[in-house]
């Protein structure tokens, strides 16, 4: 469904993407691990749009879309939750739903309806600010809103950063749900357990190089990997 | 009667509240988007030279003027908000202050077009030009009974209060739409509005150009209220005190920066002897609401609880109404 062939992305003259390729199939969960600074966020936001790789190419369903602008990407079926879930924390829970609809057009009760009815307490704090959410509901907010762009691929970028184990268990849970119901899941972690578990595949990412890919299974079992991330 | 009430010189008063309140207007929605602009007297130099010499030099109808003078600030304006896009906050403000001197020195400068320093006197002065017409027409001041310098005080206040309700309501309108979300979400957070699909130049520039030509507007309007310009009219100090209707007011909401200048304008005109020192205070109130109220006096809070407690009201009296006609009932 998505593939990435060799980009490289800079920061100003900083190289940090070399040579990074990754493949999301249809109706998968694929994970990308790393530690901080290895290019996770920046191979997130260069499929997203919001860096444009100077090398290599992005394919969406068969179309090149490299050089695409994020609304454009949006509408055709990208959404990307940031990295820290930026909510707008001035606008209430079902204002931020509805930004999440922003390039639709038609009816979006349905959807509202639906993803209220899978986080039932945003519907309960529909009316509430943004920032007056804790971080764990901050986060599903993030992911809501999110799907209310209906989008056939969703870039999770650390959905379980700085959240409390219990809540992250429910985050990825609720990630799994949505990925049965058939979106296709790019996620980004460093609680590489975590993802591993709900992936299907997954990449290793170290300074801005792919150094090892493979089925989640079987990288869970990998010496090197359990030494390195899983902390055995 | 009608001869005792009107006094054209509170008429005058109130037009330049007007004509700051649409500069108000005009800060307010380049920061709608989070872009802090300090080149708004800039912009507002160039409707006002381009509406001043359009119809003095070259016989343009003075409503052509004012609108080709609005829309080449608002050119302009696309031109400065493109390549400044990736400026934030105070490097905008320099970029966007530099600007503004640059357009100031162009007009001291451009002596064969602007007359330099000296500036620009008798452009057409918008309420005689209307006198004259309704004079056509066969309609003069003493028909209601009122002299001639208070006819042309009151038409020019008259409107520019449609225009500037016009304006209002065109702004209140556009924020509850879509056009207004895009813009408070990238206000509130850049990278999240990205995310969602807004597309930011766009929105950014859109806002930047409208401020630009409302603030042209402005400028064109005070050219023909006041019939003579100046290149210092649209100094450093015009921009800061554009800014302060805002910083004053607070620039959460429109009416923020509608309050900033109507007060800070009354101000000098109610308190004839602190007139003097109108910078030394706008300086003082920058410094007092940076410590102690930076988002300005009104803000969504304030707006928010102003609602809540009359819809309230309402609903107290929606119940005593409910009781009474049970009471009667039974």
């Amino acid at each position: 469904m998505l593939s990435v062939n060799n980009i490289q992305t800079y920061y100003g003259n900083i190289q940090a993407l070399k040579n990074v390729s990754i493949e999301v199939p249809q109706g998968s969960i694929v994970t990308i691990l790393g530690a901080n600074g290895a290019g996770k966020t920046t191979t997130m936001k260069s499929i997203a749009g919001v860096l444009k790789p100077k090398q290599g190419t992005i394919t969406f369903l068969d179309e090149d879309i490299t050089n695409k602008n994020p609304d454009e990407l949006v509408r055709k079926g990208i959404s990307l939750v940031p990295e820290g879930r930026a909510i707008l924390s001035g606008m209430t829970v079902l204002e931020n739903l509805e930004m999440g609809a922003y390039q639709r057009k038609g009816s979006i009760k349905q959807d509202l309806d639906k993803v209220m009815e899978r986080f039932p307490i945003l519907k309960e704090r529909q009316s509430q600010l943004g920032g007056t959410l804790s971080g764990g509901q901050q986060q599903m907010l993030a992911i809501a809103r999110a799907l209310m762009a209906k989008p056939k691929l969703l870039l999770l970028d650390e959905p379980s950063m700085g959240l409390a184990p219990l809540i992250v268990k429910d985050i990825f849970q609720i990630v799994k749900e949505i990925n049965e119901e058939g979106t296709t899941v790019l996620l980004v972690e460093q609680n590489a357990r975590q993802a591993l578990k709900i992936a299907d595949h997954a990449y290793v990412l170290e300074t801005g190089r792919v150094i090892k890919s493979g089925s989640a299974k079987e990288l869970l079992k990998d010496s090197s990997i359990k030494e390195a991330y899983l902390g055995h | 009667m009608l001869a005792e009430i009107i006094n054209p010189y509170y008429l005058q008063v109130l037009s330049f509240i007007l004509i700051n309140i649409i500069l108000g207007v005009s800060i307010y929605i380049t920061l709608s988007t989070g872009q802090l602009s300090l080149g708004h007297a800039g912009f507002m130099s160039i409707g006002a030279y381009t509406s001043a010499i359009l119809t003095l030099n070259y016989d343009f109808p003075l409503v052509v003027g004012v609108i080709l003078g609005a829309l080449l600030a608002g050119i302009v304006g696309i031109l400065i908000g493109i390549p400044t896009l990736r400026l934030q906050g105070v490097y905008l403000a320099i970029a966007t202050l530099g600007f503004g001197e640059v357009v100031r020195v162009l007009f001291i400068n451009w002596e064969s077009l602007t007359q330099g320093a000296i500036g620009i006197s008798s452009i057409p002065h918008f309420g005689r030009e209307l006198v004259t017409g309704l004079r056509d027409t066969g309609f003069t001041a003493d028909m209601i009974g009122i002299r001639n310098n208070q006819l042309i005080s009151l038409l020019v206040f008259i409107i520019l209060l449609v225009i500037t309700v016009l304006l209002i309501t065109f702004f209140v309108r556009q924020n509850h739409s879509r056009v207004g979300r895009a813009f408070a979400a990238i206000k509130m957070d850049e990278n999240a509005a990205e995310a969602m699909g807004i597309n930011i130049t766009y929105y950014k520039v859109l806002a930047f150009a409208q401020g630009a030509m409302v603030a042209g507007f402005a400028g064109a309007l005070y050219a023909h209220v006041t019939a003579y310009i100046s290149p210092s009219d649209f100094a450093y100090h015009r921009a800061v005190e554009i800014l302060i209707f805002a910083v004053f007011g607070g620039s959460e909401v429109i009416w923020g920066p509608i309050f900033g200048a109507t007060f800070l304008t009354a101000m000098p005109e109610l308190l004839r002897e602190v007139s003097e020192y109108r910078y030394m205070i706008y300086g003082i109130i920058l410094v007092a609401m940076m410590a102690f109220r930076p988002q300005g006096l009104i803000d969504h809070e304030m707006i928010y609880k102003i609602k809540s407690r009359k819809k309230k009201k309402k609903k107290v009296e929606d119940d005593k109404k409910e009781r009474n006609r049970h009471g009667v009932g039974s």
